[in-house]
């Protein structure tokens, strides 16, 4: 099958801008040559057919195909590319339209495998609507082995919908707290100082300087829920078979698949704001997106009442009531001493300052800084934690936005435990275990952070342990009864 | 130092008796690995005990324990490859410590003396992480441990491992030295590897983890 015609014009139009811009602005770096009104036209119309003909030539080149087990795309103008991929190893199975592709009726479809590399493994750029949807629907059909369509009575449950009292509370709560918190906290130390620096006889620089921050911050956190808003407007989870289906999108629509067999790990992240409401957000995490991806983190309920939130991670994993156990108290005096540590620079370097210039006569002020330090350490001590039980590893760590880690026993790929040189003159140990996800920065491993060395060891080989009992047993679901041994006579063959 | 074609069979590598030892170089037959002293906690270093409900193998218990390690230590030239690169580190940082003082008009001795503590943070460095490095290959994981200012300890079960690599870089060749690299799917320690090794103890590594990893039992993660 061949992609829409309609997103020729549209990939013109895409192409064609940019294109349309660096012509532009060379003209307008030639222009001392004396090029005329004419030129440029001739110009522009020339990179517009060379633009128009090779969109044209490669949505013609592009050929997509649907086979028994697995999905074919022929593409390529000079350079032909010819790839398969096994309707079992795609994860998701995405549709993004925005508002241009909506009054075309074309839809982009992206699918996503465990594979690496950026981006998508297939990106169908564009088809119709109904084509994206179509295929959407056959694919989740072909990956769990059943070629017969789908009984037209069937219907999904809604598992979630955002109302506008939770949009609402999204676009509040979204702020980068700690960006927020870290800025005000800059501006507050940073603004009377630098007045000070300007012209010290104005004192209304006193005042302005935090005002302007203050408005600065304000700008900043109604952007942030501007767009939380318009990405998550119309938000509703859906169970469709043995998948999860999430709409969300004002200008930009998405309308993503999550396979329940391929979710790796969930995550619970409440914020500050959100904590302090009463409210946390869900997501959900596969192998399929390639790490730095824009979406790399499903959220599959943007904001809920906390309550809730467990809740639905409870329909998905049957994790109970987590009880947290909290690192050793010796723990919370670390973070006094790292703490400590910093403030000892900051007020190290507004000496050296001081030092330097001779006009930051108040440098010892950076010590009172150190009266936050218990308070901070105790903050990020409470709220680090961890739990495990029959099926499951929980951890939990972070005080500006609080996440808590659920991993499968069967989903774990490495269990190490790490000691640095300050965690053991404290006899502490870190846990990690890793799983299959997207490797963002945040990951979706399960870090039980600062724990006594050898519950560390301990938990380590517990952990490795179950992840065998697991797969194991999980191994014996699936083949039926069929006891679970050697899969042939173990004689050692070369 | 024998490059020698004759990969050890998996015989009498874990047969021998325990007070064996290799001594530095002495003895290039690749059987005679170097064992780690008992200094670490021993219920980790004691393999599983063979009570296990379900086979994590389809490998039998005989063949477990042929291919099966003791905790051992790399090879003790890993030590000039470490050392290499240090020195060239502490090269680069000592001139530029030297530029910096030299700017400030401070003695260019002191360029010369941070050069030589750089060095000596770099011999000692080489020293605690060649003493550090443990790996073990146990009956259903490869456990490693390594790190001096942050030891690390992880297991890699078998049933994770999507491949084995064996490479070596110009100056491991010089050294006759190999690196094992095991690929897992995880994202974070996605990748662990195995330096110092010499090549014909690498590849009958990477076989015997070919092995143990088709033969382990379970589901692939993904």
């Amino acid at each position: 099958m061949k992609l829409d015609y309609r997103s020729v014009p549209y990939r013109i139009l895409e192409n064609g801008l940019r294109l349309g811009g660096i012509l532009v602005f060379s003209v307008f770096v030639s222009s001392g040559d004396g090029m005329d009104i004419l030129q440029t036209g001739t110009f522009l119309l020339f990179g517009l057919l060379l633009v128009g003909s090779w969109e044209a030539a490669y949505v013609r080149n592009y050929e997509y195909r649907l086979d028994a087990d697995t999905f074919d795309i022929y593409s390529g103008v000079f350079s032909r590319r010819e790839r398969e991929i096994p309707f079992e190893r795609i994860q998701n199975v995405d549709i993004a339209q925005n508002v241009i592709q909506r009054a075309l009726g074309i839809a982009e479809l992206r699918l996503e495998t465990a594979g690496g590399g950026d981006g998508s493994e297939a990106s169908l750029r564009y088809v119709s609507r109904q084509e994206a949807t179509r295929l959407q629907e056959l694919i989740s059909r072909r990956k769990s082995g059943e070629t017969a369509e789908r009984d037209p009575g069937a219907t999904d449950d809604i598992l979630f919908e955002l109302d506008n009292r939770e949009l609402g509370i999204l676009g509040v709560t979204s702020a980068n707290v700690r960006l927020l918190g870290l800025l005000s906290g800059l501006f507050l130390i940073a603004s009377p100082i630098a007045a000070e620096q300007v012209s010290p006889r104005l004192e209304i620089l006193l005042v302005l300087g935090p005002a302007l921050a203050v408005a600065a911050l304000v700008a900043l956190w109604m952007l942030s829920g501007v767009q939380a808003v318009l990405r998550y407007y119309g938000f509703r989870l859906l169970r469709h078979d043995e998948e999860l289906r999430y709409k969300r999108g004002l200008l930009q629509q998405y309308d993503g698949t999550i396979p329940l067999s391929k979710i790796q790990t969930l995550m619970i992240r409440e914020n500050l704001l959100a904590r302090a409401v009463g409210y946390g957000s869900l997501a959900i995490e596969t192998a399929g997106y390639a790490p730095g991806q824009d979406s790399n983190v499903e959220a599959a309920v943007p904001i809920a009442k906390r309550d809730r939130v467990f809740e639905l991670a409870r329909t998905i994993e049957d994790i109970g009531e987590p009880e947290f156990t909290r690192p050793p108290k010796r723990a919370r005096l670390r973070y006094v001493a790292r703490y400590t540590i910093v403030v000892g620079v900051i007020t190290g370097l507004l000496g050296g300052y001081q030092y330097l210039t001779g006009n930051l006569s108040f440098w010892y002020a950076g010590a009172a800084l150190w009266l936050l330090v218990p308070p901070a350490a105790h903050l990020k001590w409470v709220n680090i934690g961890y739990y495990t039980d029959d099926n499951y590893v929980i951890t939990r760590s972070g005080f500006w936005t609080r996440r808590t880690t659920i991993v499968p026993y069967y989903r774990v790929q490495t269990v190490s435990s790490s000691q640095t040189v300050f965690q053991r003159r404290r006899d502490l140990a870190t846990l990690v275990v890793d799983t299959a996800t997207s490797g963002s920065f945040w990951g979706g491993d399960a870090v039980a952070l600062d724990i006594d060395v050898e519950t560390a060891d301990r938990l380590r080989e517990e952990i490795h342990d179950e992840f065998h009992e697991s797969i194991i047993e999980r191994k014996r679901q699936r083949d039926g009864r069929k006891p679970a041994g050697p899969r042939r006579p173990s004689s050692a063959e070369d | 130092m024998t490059d020698g074609g004759d990969v050890p069979g998996r015989s009498n590598d874990t047969t021998e008796p325990p007070n064996e030892r290799a001594d530095g170089g002495a003895s290039d037959t690749a059987d005679q690995f170097r064992r780690v002293d008992d200094q670490s906690p021993p219920d980790l270093a004691e393999p599983r005990p063979s009570t296990i409900q379900t086979p994590r193998s389809g490998l039998d218990e005989e063949t477990l324990k042929e291919y099966t390690t003791e905790r051992r230590s790399l090879d003790s030239t890993v030590q000039i490859q470490w050392a290499l690169r240090t020195t060239i580190s502490a090269i680069i940082l000592g001139l530029i410590a030297s530029a910096i003082l030299a700017a400030l008009d401070v003695d260019p001795v002191f360029g010369t003396i941070a050069v030589g503590l750089f060095l000596f943070l770099g011999v000692v460095w080489v020293m605690l992480r060649y003493r550090v490095w443990v790996y073990q290959i146990r009956d259903d994981s490869v456990y490693l441990e390594r790190g001096v200012v942050t030891n690390v300890r992880t297991i890699v079960p078998y049933v994770r491992v999507q491949h084995v690599d064996t490479s070596r870089g110009p100056v491991e060749r010089a050294l006759g030295l190999s690196t094992l690299v095991v690929y897992t799917a995880g994202s974070r320690g996605a990748d662990v590897s195995i330096p110092g090794l010499k090549p014909e103890e690498a590849r009958d590594l990477q076989q015997r983890l070919k092995k143990l990893a088709i033969e382990a039992e379970g589901d692939d993660a993904l």
